[in-house]
């Protein structure tokens, strides 16, 4: 071949010398390469939430929770509105009493569900009901306000860590309520014989047993720093239901750590972060829940960009204990879920039927009284994953009792508007290429039409005409594989945008950027073909007489 | 040995619906060391045999062999390959590349030489050019940075660069003032006295012309005349210049 270095250069200072023209064919060839980049992201990710997301995020997961909220709403009434509460007391019950009662209604609005703690730690003082923002409210039904120092007002003479290890009596939903329907999630109606039950079924891939409550996460060596979060009792298999997931530091709970009830955590991102700083690894270090310390043994976070982690989600603003070690620390009697997976995607909706079935029985629920607990598929949910907005609302908008489609039928129906929308993308990206294409073809057309004469001269002087051509090709693959890289960097940056702006969900991979730089060369070489053969075919005779 | 024979050479354009003769049979051998000058007025059919002697044209009719071997049947590639090593071509208009050193201009032959010439040996050889038309000291100025003896000077050089037996000059001094021109005169004659280099020239200017071992006339596509010259000599004062040192 010819001397390469040498050739290279000439295609440069031939760029150079239109460097108006130059510049605007390589916008065209970045623009192109930035909507294939785009296009290619934006495909991968819809596939991706097709096809992964879907199942992953939970298409096969059903989720029974203690209590039926939907019922419960139905039959209370409540005439100030206010969020349902199933507890011992109401902030009704507290208003007269209370000095701060006007702040209290705002209280009720924020807080949890109340549950009733002792303080063992100080038996002779009145009890010590849930800490709420502006105060605390105590079992002689006054609102204490705090002081200086909270701990002094709470009488509780050690540390403001809230609930020190109290008698977690979980009553069950018929003494707690008479018989009324209770909140999603704060009845205690499932048991780990439920679970147990549940496991024998047909179908079932994995049961994951589970509690959950709000709690204050320290650090162990810095108490300054915590993070009101909530933790998750749960087990194993919990990753195996939450496959979106993945283990960004250290490892998820283990078998062994339930049967040992460690008193391990996993934190999700968002408590590592603000607990241990942004990037910090806090495998190894300790943190304590309820004055007891826990050893940091992984960090959780989500495997897609479309379910980053963010304050107050429930999966990664979360930590994680084995439910075990729960039970061991509050002596639980109760669960707050039952999670499991369906072995098969379809199957979900007559694995949820069974569940409801069985759980009934062994609730003893008569025909007549509506559930003590709620059964919830993650279809819907999952539907809205990881697609722009609008378009998953189009979708579920179509589709009739959602539910009781199967998953095959809903990855369908997605995936065919995912081919439209690829079907479009792709149709942009062709365009814009082809308008690249065409500068480029422009820009080398001029670019042969000043050089004629310096044609001819290398034809006499011994040029093949191959070499001709093989010289304006290089000028144009220069110029494309510019326009690629740039194209890439702006493909990068755009999906990126889409992906922040407006949620949609975008996956570039090395390979989409090989290939659209691959695209772009070819698009150098198609486009200059015309060019360059006009060139290597002048006749020099002529070409030197050219002014 | 006759490095040129031309054997009833034609060639014949279509020009529309007329079909233009411009070489209409021509005969002729030039011999290794001969300073041949080619005169006649435009349209007399020197230009295009200038271009089938310089292997930028076929013949229509006819055979050319250059140093024995026939020529007129060779592919693209390979003329393109017998221009780049054995023939040196001097133009009227220089045709040097512009915003390009004289260095880099000499260099360009090499550029497509087979086998590929390293980018050292390629410099070497042009510096050894340039120094032989004495602009060692310019090789790095651009064409618009010299004057017109020098750029045909540095065309002198692009032509020798690859050591070709033949050159061939088409009007070398029609853009140069005539010291100029005898300059370009004295170097190409001393190329053929001293290296040996076959040197066809084509001109319309007798003066010029007179500078050739032999003269060759030629008039509607056919040799009128084909005689031996006593080379002028660069030393004598051109009429022209008597009129500018009388002025």
């Amino acid at each position: 071949m010819l001397p390469g270095r040498h050739f290279i250069l000439l295609a440069f200072n031939a760029l150079l010398r239109n460097r108006m023209q130059t510049a605007l064919a390589m916008i065209g060839v970045m623009v192109g390469v930035a909507a294939l980049v785009t296009s290619l992201a934006l495909g991968r990710g819809a596939q991706e939430s097709v096809e992964d997301q879907l199942r992953a995020a939970g298409a096969n997961l059903i989720v029974v929770t203690a209590g039926n909220y939907a019922k419960g709403k139905e039959e209370r009434s409540d005439p100030d509105g206010n969020i349902g509460h199933t507890g011992a007391l109401s902030p009704r019950d507290l208003v007269p009493m209370s000095p701060l009662g006007a702040r209290l209604e705002q209280v009720a609005l924020v807080a949890q569900p109340f549950r009733v703690f002792t303080d063992r730690m100080a038996p002779q003082g009145p009890q010590i009901l849930y800490p709420m923002p502006y105060g605390y409210v105590t079992s002689d039904g006054a609102m204490a306000q705090p002081q200086r120092n909270p701990a002094e007002a709470l009488l509780v003479p050690s540390h403001f860590e809230d609930d020190p290890l109290a008698i977690h009596d979980h009553p069950t939903a018929k003494d707690r309520l008479g018989d009324v329907s209770a909140g999603l999630g704060s009845a205690a109606t499932l048991t780990a014989d439920d679970a147990k039950a549940v496991a024998q079924l047909a179908g079932v891939q994995h049961v994951v047993a589970g509690v959950h409550e709000n709690a204050r996460i320290f650090v162990a060596e810095d108490k300054t720093k915590q993070w009101f979060t909530r933790y998750h009792g749960t087990e194993w298999a919990l990753p195996e239901l939450r496959s979106g997931w993945s283990m960004i530091h250290g490892r998820f709970l283990s078998k062994e750590d339930a049967d040992e009830k460690a008193q391990v955590m996993v934190l999700g991102k968002v408590v590592a972060d603000r607990l241990f700083g942004e990037g910090v690894n806090p495998v190894g270090k300790t943190t304590t829940m309820w004055n007891q310390p826990f050893k940091v043994i992984g960090v959780l976070s989500s495997r897609s960009w479309a379910s980053s982690p963010v304050p107050g989600d429930d999966q990664f603003d979360a930590v994680y204990v084995p439910v075990s070690t729960i039970d061991g620390l509050l002596n639980l009697s109760k669960l707050n879920t039952i999670s499991l997976s369906a072995k098969s995607v379809g199957d979900v909706s007559r694995l949820a039927t069974e569940v409801k079935l069985l759980l009934r029985k062994r609730h003893g629920i008569g025909e007549e009284t509506p559930d003590d607990f709620t059964v919830t598929t993650m279809a819907q949910q999952a539907i809205g994953k990881g697609i722009p907005p609008q378009l998953a609302r189009v979708i579920a908008g179509n589709l009739q009792d959602v539910d009781r489609l199967t998953i095959e039928q809903m990855s369908a129906s997605l995936k065919k508007t995912n081919v439209i929308m690829l079907i479009m993308l792709a149709g942009v990206a062709t365009i814009s290429l082809l308008v690249g294409g065409i500068g480029v073809m422009n820009l080398l057309l001029l670019s042969v039409t000043q050089r004629t004469r310096e044609v001819g001269l290398r034809i006499a002087l011994g040029a093949r005409r191959s070499d001709i051509a093989t010289q304006f090709v290089l000028e144009a693959l220069l110029l494309c594989i510019i326009g690629g890289v740039l194209g890439i960097l702006a493909g990068v940056l755009a999906s990126g945008g889409l992906q922040r702006f407006f949620e949609w969900s975008a996956v570039i991979s090395p390979m989409s950027a090989i290939v659209s730089l691959i695209v772009a060369a070819l698009l150098g070489i198609v486009f200059s073909v015309y060019p360059a053969r006009r060139a290597a075919l002048l006749d020099p005779i002529e070409a030197l007489r050219h002014e | 040995m006759s490095i040129i024979s031309l054997q009833g050479l034609k060639k014949t354009y279509k020009l529309g619906d007329n079909i233009v003769q411009a070489l209409a049979g021509v005969t002729l051998d030039i011999d290794q060391g001969e300073f041949v000058a080619i005169t006649g007025p435009s349209g007399s059919g020197k230009s295009t045999m200038m271009h089938i002697l310089g292997c930028l044209d076929r013949p229509t009719e006819g055979k050319y062999l250059l140093n024995g071997k026939d020529v007129s049947s060779l592919g693209r590639d390979e003329l393109a390959d017998i221009r780049n090593k054995q023939i040196g071509f001097v133009f009227q208009g220089f045709n040097l590349l512009p915003r390009t050193t004289a260095v880099e201009n000499v260099e360009v032959p090499l550029l497509y030489t087979r086998p590929v010439m390293p980018a050292a040996e390629r410099r070497e050889r042009a510096m050894k050019a340039l120094t032989a038309m004495g602009l060692q000291d310019r090789y790095d100025h651009h064409p618009n940075q010299l004057s017109g003896g020098q750029q045909q000077r540095v065309a002198i050089a692009r032509a020798l660069v690859n050591e070709p037996t033949l050159i061939l000059a088409d009007e070398p001094t029609g853009n140069l003032d005539t010291k100029t021109s005898v300059e370009v005169m004295r170097i190409l004659q001393e190329l053929r006295e001293e290296k040996g280099i076959t040197i066809v020239l084509i001109t319309h200017e007798p003066d010029i012309a007179a500078y050739g071992t032999r003269i060759i006339a030629v008039r509607d596509g056919k040799i009128l005349s084909d005689e031996p010259n006593r080379p002028r000599s660069t030393l004598e004062m051109a009429p022209e210049q008597i009129m500018v040192t009388a002025n």
